[in-house]
């Protein structure tokens, strides 16, 4: 029986829940086949990781980038001192709530906007060469299509600016868009418009794909559609950055998870990472109902515990270091049947961007006027 | 130049029944109500007749109304979104600039190629080629600053309705160039202060050699330098003003 890579590479990646099971139980091949279907967005970030090792080229490198605009009301600071760098392979999610610097960055990125201080770099060259040269391109927010070109003319038009391109059937085909070929833009749903920026996005061939808020407006079907397209390009080695507040999707399409808040990342890792950081583990144990008050006291002596908590026989333990925490309990202090839980990546993105309002209110209140 | 890109863009204009209702064919129209089918269109004007100088007049006006809708749709394709989608393409401003301004001046020869015809066909005479084809020539290449024009509005404005507004207000302009009605007195003076008034009276030139006779009969001749000035600084004030509403939007991006 042969286990290829990617089945290997999900089980060390994923949570340290569920799909651990995989590892023990990956030699029945219709239980691995069972899970292979469930864990589809997981599977496919396996095949992206072990393509996307320690030595890639950087993709994008953003240092000490800032960005102010005029207004009747003064300067804005939409981005605020942000380092950034993106390893060429990473499918990586920008999340945040809306004014929190996102699209500003993409901007930025795609050389659509000059930052007002510092530099950023795609591929080691300034954003503009690098659009030029087709090696990025992007999905940008609703609006910038024009709605009297049919969808194949739209497409010849964008594709006849590039000195070579993909060809306009083929990225039609990619997204899905041939039955649509000879339809007015103002005639095409907000689904079927995403999918003609998609295909406009595919026609320099880009090794880096920037989606900002790609799925905005597509009822459940469409956006399922498009990530499962999406997914096809990651699996083909493309570098995918989207900005989403969506945390599901984040959470499901993600390698890498950067958080925003404010024009500044806020939290910058796996979503693992991020739900650990914010919400720390929680560790639960059933002791005996007599060592009780003892364990719940021996447990509150650690300097890593923040909360402990009984129902009946249960206890719960809140800690930055769930480790030491069940160690502890297994070991001296006679727990059972454990469980380490991690809390949601909802409470992670409310503790994060929640905490910084609190450190750092008189900035917080401009930013909400523009969002 | 990207000929893809230009076709589409032609193709767009050309299929629209509403532009080219305004831009070809109502020219037209107006020149055969008030210059062919008038008795003094066969009067003698300078080096032809009043039926040739009522053509340029209106060949002109036809001419800077498709320029100004170009460029004000310019503007408001590029502000609506366009221009991010564009920015992401090796297409710079100078290269959308280029095609458009191509466009703007294909498409302003169609309302000046057909009311020239028209004027072929219903007795609009001219003493020489020369007159024809030099003040056809002044028509085409002057129109473009009325791209500029078109294009100030978009920028401050914002909006399709904007584009429209500024066809529109040519129409007053036109009054004012004293290319529907012949203008006198005070007004006539107030007149060559406004935009289409040096436009108008140097594609009349080649006809006209600066005569002119108003309302009250009264022939007076104007040197060459004034519709000159005219356009000159007018096309200043509408490149100054453009470039200062681009860099606005820039600043607001």
């Amino acid at each position: 029986m042969i286990i290829n890579s990617p089945i290997v590479r999900i089980s060390r990646r994923t949570r340290p829940s569920s799909p651990t099971i995989l590892t023990t139980r990956a030699v029945d091949h219709d239980i691995r086949h069972v899970w292979m279907m469930q864990l589809r967005p997981y599977c496919w970030r396996g095949v992206r990781h072990s393509v996307a090792g320690m030595n890639q080229p950087t993709a994008i490198s953003l240092a000490r980038v800032t960005k102010t605009f005029k207004t009747k009301d003064g300067n804005f600071s939409a981005v605020r001192g942000l380092d950034l760098e993106i390893q060429a392979g990473q499918i990586v999610a920008l999340l945040g709530p809306n004014g929190a610097g996102k699209t500003t960055t993409i901007d930025m990125i795609l050389g659509l906007t000059a930052p007002s201080t510092g530099k950023a770099s795609v591929y080691g060259s300034d954003p503009r060469a690098a659009v030029h040269a087709g090696r990025v391109s992007a999905v940008l927010q609703t609006g910038g299509l024009l709605r009297d070109l049919t969808v194949r003319e739209t497409i010849q038009m964008v594709a006849s600016t590039f000195a070579s391109h993909s060809g306009v059937e083929h990225v039609m085909e990619r997204a899905g868009l041939m039955d649509l070929a000879r339809r007015k833009v103002s005639k095409c749903s907000g689904g079927e418009q995403q999918r003609l920026r998609f295909a406009l996005a595919l026609l320099p061939d880009p090794d880096l794909l920037i989606l900002d808020e790609p799925t905005a407006g597509m009822d459940v079907g469409a956006r399922r559609e498009f990530w499962k397209t999406m997914q096809v390009e990651a699996a083909a080695g493309r570098t995918i950055i989207f900005a989403t507040h969506y945390l599901e999707e984040a959470d499901a399409f993600a390698q890498r998870i950067v958080l925003m808040a404010r024009g500044n990342i806020v939290a910058d890792g796996s979503t693992e990472e991020i739900r650990a950081q914010a919400s720390g583990r929680t560790v639960t144990a059933t002791v005996e109902a007599d060592a009780l008050d003892e364990v719940v006291a021996s447990l509150e002596s650690m300097a890593e515990v923040n909360n402990v908590s009984t129902d009946g026989q249960r206890v719960t333990v809140a800690s930055t270091d769930s480790d030491a925490v069940a160690r502890r309990l297994l070991t001296d202090l006679g727990g059972r049947d454990l469980e380490i839980t991690t809390g949601s990546l909802e409470s992670a993105f409310v503790s994060i961007t929640g905490d910084q309002v609190d450190s750092d209110s008189s900035t917080g209140n401009d930013s909400e006027a523009v969002a | 130049m990207n000929t893809t890109f230009l076709k589409i863009e032609l193709m767009r204009i050309l299929r629209d029944p509403v532009t080219m209702f305004f831009t070809a064919l109502l020219p037209v129209f107006f020149y055969i109500i008030f210059g062919a089918s008038q008795d003094y269109s066969d009067l003698t004007a300078g080096n032809g007749n009043v039926a040739m100088y009522i053509m340029i007049s209106m060949a002109g006006y036809g001419a800077v109304t498709a320029t100004a809708g170009i460029g004000g749709m310019a503007a408001v394709e590029r502000m609506q979104g366009w221009g991010r989608q564009l920015g992401l393409t090796p297409l710079g401003d100078g290269g959308f600039v280029a095609i458009k301004s191509a466009v703007a001046l294909m498409i302003c020869c169609i309302p000046i190629g057909l009311v020239y015809i028209a004027g072929l066909f219903t007795g609009a005479k001219g003493d020489s080629l020369q007159v024809w084809l030099l003040s056809l020539l002044i028509l085409v290449v002057g129109a473009i600053m009325f791209a500029l024009y078109g294009l100030i509005f978009g920028l401050a404005f914002r909006s399709e309705a904007a584009v429209s507004a500024a066809s529109g207000s040519l129409v007053i302009l036109a009054f004012l160039g004293n290319i529907f009605f012949p203008l006198s007195g005070a007004l006539l003076t107030f007149a060559k202060f406004t935009p289409l008034y040096g436009y108008i009276a140097l594609a009349r030139y080649p006809l006209t050699e600066g005569f002119s006779v108003g309302t009250d009969g009264i022939v007076t001749e104007e040197a060459l330098w004034i519709p000159v000035v005219n356009v000159v600084v007018w096309t200043l004030i509408f490149a100054a003003l453009a470039t200062w509403l681009v860099r606005r939007g820039r600043g607001r991006q």
